[in-house]
């Protein structure tokens, strides 16, 4: 079958645009908090189990790397959650012109930056 | 089959009668009830998430509540489990079309969507497990 697969446009035919890259950016995040939801359920497992598992699972959460995941699964989920309600005001019809499509772009960049922001800002200072 | 008179014509995809249209034409088979399970589960994901990062938030930084109460209390228990399983089927329609675009290989294709819904299987059962364990054994 030599017909054009998708995604067979993004790297050859199309100049970069935010639009298309805030559009791969919702999958990333996506994939990313699919395979967070292993360490969740993990979480989970340790909270049930108690004693040394759920010590040495908060011994690895509060570690660097820990904490990095966890920053890094705070973003994607702020930006796959404010990028979906995007998504979904699409699928009900309204915000089709390329002018709005690009404003509610940056509202998402936007909002995902305060949110992260202000998570990580309570964080620290409680 | 006869044309429905309803002027949502215009926007198909919503109309039952028009899935059937598409059907006989033999190109969608069960990509519709996917598509709409995937939005349900987005509506359904927004207030459940941010109900859990919440909680989260709170459980960090508090002194006196451990993550086990919370569980063990029962709307903490429930959410968190619709929580689990509206994100975890969320992310295998989400990560089985992905792969529909990118593994061009049938058998590939096959096997990877075999795994992704077994390991989305067993994760959410052994996280329902848990927060059951938890809220019986108060």
């Amino acid at each position: 079958m030599e017909r054009p697969l998708s995604p067979f446009m993004f790297p050859t035919w199309y100049r970069f645009q935010v639009t298309s890259a805030l559009s791969i950016l919702h999958r990333l995040t996506g994939i990313g908090l699919a395979v967070g939801s292993i360490l969740l359920c993990w979480w989970l497992i340790a909270v049930a189990a108690g004693g040394e598992l759920f010590a040495q699972t908060h011994a690895f959460i509060a570690s660097p790397i820990g904490m990095l995941l966890l920053f890094f699964w705070s973003v994607a989920f702020f930006y796959h959650l404010c990028n979906g309600i995007r998504h979904l005001a699409w699928d009900a019809g309204s915000g089709f012109q390329i002018r709005s499509a690009y404003r509610s772009g940056y509202v998402v960049l936007a909002a995902t930056v305060l949110l992260s922001a202000l998570t990580w800002l309570f964080v620290v200072l409680a | 089959m006869a044309k429905p008179a309803s002027p949502s014509n215009a926007t198909a995809l919503r109309d039952e009668t028009v899935l059937r249209r598409v059907r006989q034409l033999g190109s969608a088979r069960d990509g519709l009830g996917e598509w709409r399970l995937q939005r349900l589960t987005a509506i359904a994901l927004i207030p459940l998430s941010l109900y859990f990062v919440a909680s989260i938030l709170l459980l960090a930084v508090s002194d006196r509540m451990t993550a086990a109460a919370w569980l063990s209390a029962p709307v903490p228990a429930l959410l968190v489990i619709l929580f689990v399983l509206a994100g975890i089927t969320h992310a295998v329609i989400g990560v089985r079309s992905v792969l529909l675009d990118y593994v061009h290989t049938r058998s590939l294709l096959v096997a990877a969507g075999l795994i992704v819904r077994a390991a989305a299987v067993v994760l959410a059962a052994a996280s329902v497990l848990a927060v059951l364990k938890l809220f019986l054994g108060r």
